[in-house]
């Protein structure tokens, strides 16, 4: 089958079978490795990716429900190198990654998280993502979170006061 | 282009040697065997290994670059453990150029020798933290000598800073010097430079890695591609020894992108257009399997039992068994138990394969690419030389990339298909085709004398074997009567008693069962360390005061641990009150020389146990990269809460029941507790980080629940009643 959405900004289309899910589309479809296989259940979110704005598990996404929809991966997620996403750049100062497999998942969750929550507890942190990392950064991750926070708060036009 | 040496070198002598290109000209150098002898004993000892095991030859090699950049092929693999950082920093404190002029890249057969045994066992950096300013001082001499050799002038007159040489008016950087020269000048093994002139190390440094995780980049095997290439599938039994008594294929061949089914003997996988019609097809493979035994939990259970197996001593001081015989009504003893785990690294296992005209190449993530290459090898029927082995960044590996298994299979397939071809494991392969982490038993047992010393204690521990389980079985159990290595590693007890003994026995189970982070010490500290948590209580003695009484004595080893205790009180406020609804507990081990110790701090709520601090304190000597520890000390703490709290394999009706994460949980960012960690450098040299940290984690939280509760839990994973 057909699909046509959109990809980081850029419109693309497949031809392939419509329960495939969106992991294996964008990885091998597509080429953008950053998104990965970990369980293929939605159980890890290693797999975490944006759809419509929306962090979704694309391993248990069928491929069909993507048509005329935007999807951002963590390839898109900063203009280019030198303008790094907040949470990019946080876990460049946190030094986040041990194997780093887990961390493409955790940041399109963490990006996500930091743009719905304006000033969250560390509790509201630590209960808002599922996300698993077996290598352990998740010290590093809450911290990193946490940062990301502070810039966004410093760089965002102080309209509501 | 010609080499420079005027020697002809062979292949086999080159891969021997180290290897430096400079500007596209290779100059390989004899550093001596002294060089490679010694790493191959650095490694014996780090392992403990005999030396018929470290047969080791890995040499680093390092190439100039026309950016003026210099490149180093690591024989180890990058894992997690940050040791690309660390071999950066090492090289650039002789080879007189900024970190970040130092690029670090996995070495693979083709172009750089690869490491013998596998990285692994914490023993990297510290194994090669010689060998590498060796060969970077080497590399230095050379450029200085040949630069004023050029300039004609002496060569204590050149400089060298920033990867540029300057001699008075001359200048010319590293780069430039290379591509203009033909003759090298051949500089006496130089001496290296003291600690006290260190640059790097010592220093915080962001892991070199950090730009490509952050922006996920294709740098896992999983990541990688070749021309042609279709996805694959194994068929691999979800029960215990069980074998495939019928087969229907049919169903998998009208899933949309199957391209064929391979039916052989010993092999059975789906190859595909993708990797999602590979899964498809082999879901829709109709199996009856042939079960030769329904295991359950229980049975398992019974096979790993002290007093059941092949009896080895591993430590006999004094008389403990005797003494304990005669007092018998005196004895205390109690028993622990640690459960079957699994390795659960987030990038599941798998290769690409691609044979082609007799030759053969893989591309993986492996922490034995040199076992992988000859065990590939012989199961092709092909010369060593004909393989080649590409080796990326592993997803995770804890011990688990050991395997040989998803290598061979993709071989085989890429020859029978004649394409190349990707195979991986799904998650639930993984959790059920394993190579787990055995269960143990052990038995401990005291005698406290009328004024409270402890005069015998025992510790029987009982367990399979884990690298020797993956080894040929001529060098197996065998020849050494049980794994001491691995399953015995951390069996002995460290403490003054006066009568000590300790004792292995070795059993086996019908699951395959391997090395796991922190080996036998994960266990064996559990054990060891409970009982000494509960000796101290019984004795009523502080756990900290108690260990530091018994551990007092000349040797370095000692001194060391006192020190960690003493850091570990003051940093952990062990002596002030705790808050209200917290329990308290500690542990230490000593773990190939590297002493770590923990207190925890936990809570408990609905049954259910929080970690809410954690203090490490760890002596891994020379810190080369303090934030490199830090994370390490912080990943192997949450991996051993999750072995404190979650991790157990269960067996029913010969079947692994933990088939995905939903069924085997591991710790959150909601279990993620405070985590303060300590370093204290008390050796010259660096010593392991990646393991040690993680054993005292769970004794330390077992006690801490006994502070609060009353009970005290002397199974892992611990379960309140
Ligand atoms: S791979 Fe999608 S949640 Fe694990
Ligand atoms: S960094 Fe390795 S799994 Fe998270």
């Amino acid at each position: 089958m057909k699909i046509d959405f959109i990809v980081n900004d850029k419109p693309i289309s497949v031809d392939v079978d419509p329960d495939m899910p969106l992991l294996w589309v964008v990885r091998d479809e597509l080429g953008l490795k950053a998104t990965k296989y970990g369980c293929g259940k939605a159980l890890c979110g290693a797999c975490t990716l944006h759809l419509d704005g929306d962090a979704i598990r694309s391993c248990s996404f069928p491929v069909q429900y993507v048509a005329n929809k935007k999807v951002r991966t963590l390839e898109g997620l900063c203009l280019n190198k030198e303008t790094l996403h907040p949470i990019q750049q946080t876990w460049i100062d946190e030094n986040v990654p041990q194997c780093g497999y887990c961390q493409p998942g955790f940041m399109m969750a963490a990006a996500k998280f930091i743009e719905t929550n304006d000033n969250p507890t560390e509790e509201e942190i630590k209960s808002g993502i599922t996300n698993i990392c077996r290598c352990g950064t998740q010290p590093r991750i809450i911290k990193a979170i946490k940062r990301a926070v502070a810039i966004k708060q410093s760089t965002q036009p102080k309209d509501k006061l | 282009m010609t080499t420079a040496n005027t020697k002809k070198l062979s292949r086999r002598k080159f891969f021997q040697r180290g290897a430096i290109v400079l500007g596209g000209v290779i100059v390989a150098t004899y550093l001596g065997r002294g060089v490679i002898r010694r790493f191959a004993a650095q490694l014996a000892e780090d392992m403990d290994a005999p030396a018929l095991i470290a047969n080791n030859e890995s040499l680093i090699w390092f190439e100039i670059l026309p950016d003026n950049t210099v490149l180093i092929k690591s024989p180890k693999i990058e894992m997690g453990q940050g040791i690309f950082t660390g071999f950066a920093m090492l090289a650039a404190e002789e080879l007189d150029v900024s970190l970040n002029q130092i690029k670090v890249i996995h070495a693979n057969t083709a172009d750089g020798p690869v490491d013998r045994i596998s990285t692994g066992g914490s023993s990297s950096t510290s194994s090669l933290y010689k060998s590498i300013r060796e060969m970077a001082a080497y590399i230095r001499e050379m450029l200085k000598e040949t630069a004023a050799k050029k300039w004609s002038v002496s060569v204590f007159k050149v400089n060298t800073q920033d990867g540029i040489l300057s001699s008075e008016a001359h200048k010319i950087t590293y780069a430039d010097l290379a591509k203009s020269t033909i003759e090298w000048e051949e500089p006496a093994t130089p001496e290296l430079r003291p600690a006290s002139q260190f640059k790097f190390v010592g220093k915080e440094v962001k892991r070199t890695d950090l730009r490509p995780k952050v922006f996920g980049e294709p740098i896992y095997a999983i990541d990688q591609s070749l021309p042609d290439m279709v996805y694959a599938t194994l068929l691999q039994s979800p029960y215990i020894e069980a074998i495939i008594r019928h087969m229907e294929i049919k169903e998998a061949l009208k899933q949309l992108g199957v391209i064929r089914v391979i039916q052989e003997e010993d092999l059975v996988a789906v190859i595909a257009k993708n990797r999602y019609a590979a899964e498809k097809g082999l879901e829709k493979i109709r199996v009856e399997w042939d079960i030769p035994e329904k295991w359950q939990q229980a049975e398992i259970e019974k096979l790993t039992k002290v007093g059941v197996g092949n009896e080895v001593s591993v430590q006999k001081v004094g008389s403990a068994k005797g003494i304990l015989k005669e007092n018998n009504d005196e004895v205390f003893t109690e028993q622990y138990r640690t459960s079957i785990g699994a390795h659960a690294h987030m990038e599941p296992n798998g290769a690409i394969a691609n044979y082609h005209n007799g030759k053969l190449k893989i591309i993986i993530g492996t922490q034995a690419p040199d076992l992988l290459r000859k065990a590939v090898a012989s199961a092709l029927d092909l010369s060593v030389d004909d393989v080649e082995i590409e080796l990326t960044f592993a997803g995770g590996a804890f011990g688990r990339r050991m395997d040989t298994k998803l290598a061979i299979g993709a071989a085989r397939i890429s020859k029978i298909i004649g394409k190349p071809v990707q195979l991986f494991n799904t998650r639930e392969q993984e959790f059920l085709n394993g190579v787990y982490r055995p269960q143990t038993h052990h038995v401990l047992a005291a005698k406290i004398s009328q004024t409270g010393a402890v005069e015998a204690v025992t510790h029987d521990q009982a367990t399979p074997d884990q690298i020797f389980a993956q080894i040929p079985a001529d060098l197996g159990p065998t020849v050494f009567g049980a794994d001491f290595i691995s399953a015995g590693h951390g069996a002995s007890i460290m403490y003054n008693v006066e009568n000590k003994a300790a004792t292995m026995w070795h059993n086996k189970l019908p699951i395959e069962v391997g090395i796991w982070r922190g080996v036998g010490m994960f266990a064996n500290t559990f054990a060891i360390e409970s009982f000494f948590n509960e000796l101290a209580y019984k004795t009523s003695n502080d756990p900290i005061a108690f260990r530091i009484e018994l551990l007092q004595g000349k040797e370095k080893i000692n001194q060391r641990c006192v020190k960690v205790l003493e850091t570990l009180r003051e940093k952990s406020e062990w002596n002030q009150t705790k808050a209200g609804g917290i329990g308290r507990g500690m542990a230490i081990c000593n773990d190939r020389k590297t002493i770590s110790a923990v207190v925890a701090e936990v809570k408990v709520m609905d049954k259910k146990i929080q970690v809410v601090k954690i203090t490490q304190v760890i002596d891994a000597g020379l810190a080369i990269n303090p934030d490199g520890i830090r994370m390490q000390v912080e990943g192997a703490t949450m991996m051993g809460i999750t072995a404190a709290l979650y991790e157990e394999i269960i067996i029913e009706d010969a079947r692994i029941i933990n088939s995905n994460f939903d069924k085997y949980p591991m710790v959150t960012l909601a279990d993620t507790p405070k985590i303060n960690v300590v370093i204290v450098e008390g050796e010259v040299v660096p010593l392991g980080v990646g393991e040690p940290p993680l054993s005292p984690v769970a004794p330390a939280i077992a006690a801490a629940v006994f502070d609060l509760t009353g009970q005290r839990l002397r199974s892992l994973p611990m379960k309140l009643s």
